[in-house]
């Protein structure tokens, strides 16, 4: 019983393949056999933020080209041994994959993994509507200010309209001081608009940022705000019924990271 | 079950698996349940081929009572063109006379638009950046924050309903009205209509 989920968000640089590699590697974690497709076709950088990029032969274009088989194509991580990467071609552009192709891939790997994450490529173009065509459902990710929220809707929309109706949300970079003063959306707002199922709530963490600098994505690190949180998502996702967890005031927070920083 | 929006009605779309009585079970809970789903003049269409001659008159017969229309639509034509290809079959009752309706079950998103040339109802949001033009009224059951005209072919008597009426921008017939910078979520339905030249928005019962 597998099942494929693309990461899509419409607005760039919120967080979809930050969200993948996270959920990777927290499936993983849990012994799923897990792959991550990545589909941003010449700004490949899911490979980076799983310290892959050294260990790359063959790409995506290489697999939906016919030149080789997807399986010499994966790329095993060094700790998780249950999570593959397929990456992208860094040369090559978004029309050099269609939705066929990637079909008939992912219902290939279906035989062999519980999980296929797909990240999707900002934008409602050609990119999109390849990333999104084997998907069983789709999380959307999304960023607690208004640009962010109306793309996540647009992109919604075009989810429905290619009849993908299991769709679900992920709040990134949540910032709680802010939400508080007023000066950024809450979690009632952002729902009041999107109406779909909300799957998690990931607060803004600088660790985010160093953990993806070393290529060790922070959903392992047991002292991170941001990594509890993938967690989190990662049980939801195995149907675990989890509560949202209360982010502490600020003070608690900057001491936290005083601790369990570097 | 599932029941499906599209430009010209509402579509019903049955798991192939389902078998007859069962979905005409469901039917009637939809209709009996008063929940003002189905409207009346609302035409409901049904993909060819799924349901035998004797059980689609049986869901006519049904429908009928609650003043809806079944139609069957024939592959590869549109609802309008198959309405009338089949007109002469079927004995439209002439109780509840059917004005062109449009019904929308299902929030429309930013950048999506719904036009009809007669009323809309539409049983969900509309969000920033969407956009409902009808020659006739225009009622949203739920928040409405995109753009809506009502009255597009110069309808004065048009009007707009929404459980939340807060849009971007309002337009009946030629007048528009810009929402204020700052709109406040209304806690009751609301009405916007013309009255002396201009648009007013009232509070409603429902
Ligand atoms: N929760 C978070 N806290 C802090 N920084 C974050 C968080 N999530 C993502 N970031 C940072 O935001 C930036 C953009 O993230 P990411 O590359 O995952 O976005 P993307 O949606 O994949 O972008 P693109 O549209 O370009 O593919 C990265 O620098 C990442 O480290
Ligand atoms: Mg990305």
């Amino acid at each position: 019983m597998s099942e494929v989920i693309v990461i899509t968000s419409g607005k760039g640089g919120v967080g979809k393949t930050t969200t993948t590699a996270n959920l990777g590697v927290g499936l993983a974690m849990r012994g799923k056999k897990v792959v991550l497709i990545d589909t941003d076709t010449g700004l490949r950088n899911l490979d980076l933020l799983l310290g892959l990029e050294n260990r790359i032969m063959y790409d995506l274009i290489d697999v939906t080209e016919g030149r080789v088989l997807y399986k010499k194509a994966l790329v095993r991580h060094k700790k998780y041994e249950s999570l593959f990467l397929l990456p992208t071609s860094q040369v090559r552009d978004k029309m050099a994959v269609n939705p066929e192709q990637l079909v008939k891939l992912c219902e290939e790997m279906r035989e062999e993994y519980d999980y296929i994450l797909i990240d999707c490529p900002a934008g409602i173009e050609q990119g999109f509507k390849t990333a999104i065509a084997g998907a069983d459902c789709a999380i959307v990710v999304t960023m607690p200010e208004i640009s962010a929220v109306r793309d996540a809707d647009k992109i919604i929309g075009e989810l429905g309209r290619a009849e993908k109706e299991n769709i679900k949300l992920v709040v990134n970079r949540i910032r709680p001081q802010m939400v508080k003063k007023g000066d950024m959306l809450d979690m009632d707002d952002i729902n009041d608009i999107l109406s779909i199922k909300c799957i998690g709530q990931v607060p803004d963490d600088e660790m985010v940022v160093t953990s993806t600098n070393r290529g060790e994505p922070v959903v392992s690190n047991e002292g991170s705000q941001a990594g509890q949180a993938y967690r989190n998502i990662v049980g939801r996702i195995c149907g675990e019924d989890i509560p949202f967890m209360e982010f502490p005031e600020e003070g608690f927070f900057t001491k936290l990271k005083r601790v369990f920083g570097h | 079950m599932k029941i499906k929006g599209s430009r010209s009605g509402l579509q019903l779309v049955f798991d192939d698996t389902a078998d007859f009585p069962a979905i005409e079970q469901e039917i009637k809970e939809k209709l009996e349940s008063g929940s003002n789903f189905f409207c009346r003049g609302t035409i409901i269409q049904t993909l060819p081929g799924r349901l035998q001659q004797t059980e689609k008159e049986t869901l006519a017969k049904l429908f009928r009572q609650y003043g809806v229309i079944l139609h069957t639509t024939i592959e590869g034509k549109s609802l309008e063109e198959s309405v009338a290809a089949e007109k002469p079959e079927i004995q439209v009752p002439m109780q509840p006379t059917v004005q062109e309706m449009t019904v929308v079950d299902r929030t429309v998103r930013g950048g999506q638009e719904i036009t009809s040339k007669g009323s809309v109802l539409i049983c969900g949001n509309v969000n920033p950046g969407a956009q409902i033009i009808a020659g006739g009224s225009i009622d949203i059951r739920g928040t409405c924050r995109g753009i809506v005209h009502a009255g597009a072919y110069g309808d004065t008597k048009a009007f707009i309903i929404a459980d939340h009426l807060m849009p971007m921008q309002i337009r009946i017939a030629g007048l528009i009205a810009r929402s204020p910078d700052n709109v406040e979520k209304s806690s009751r339905a609301e009405k916007a209509f013309i009255k002396s030249g201009q648009i007013v928005i009232e509070p409603i019962e429902r």
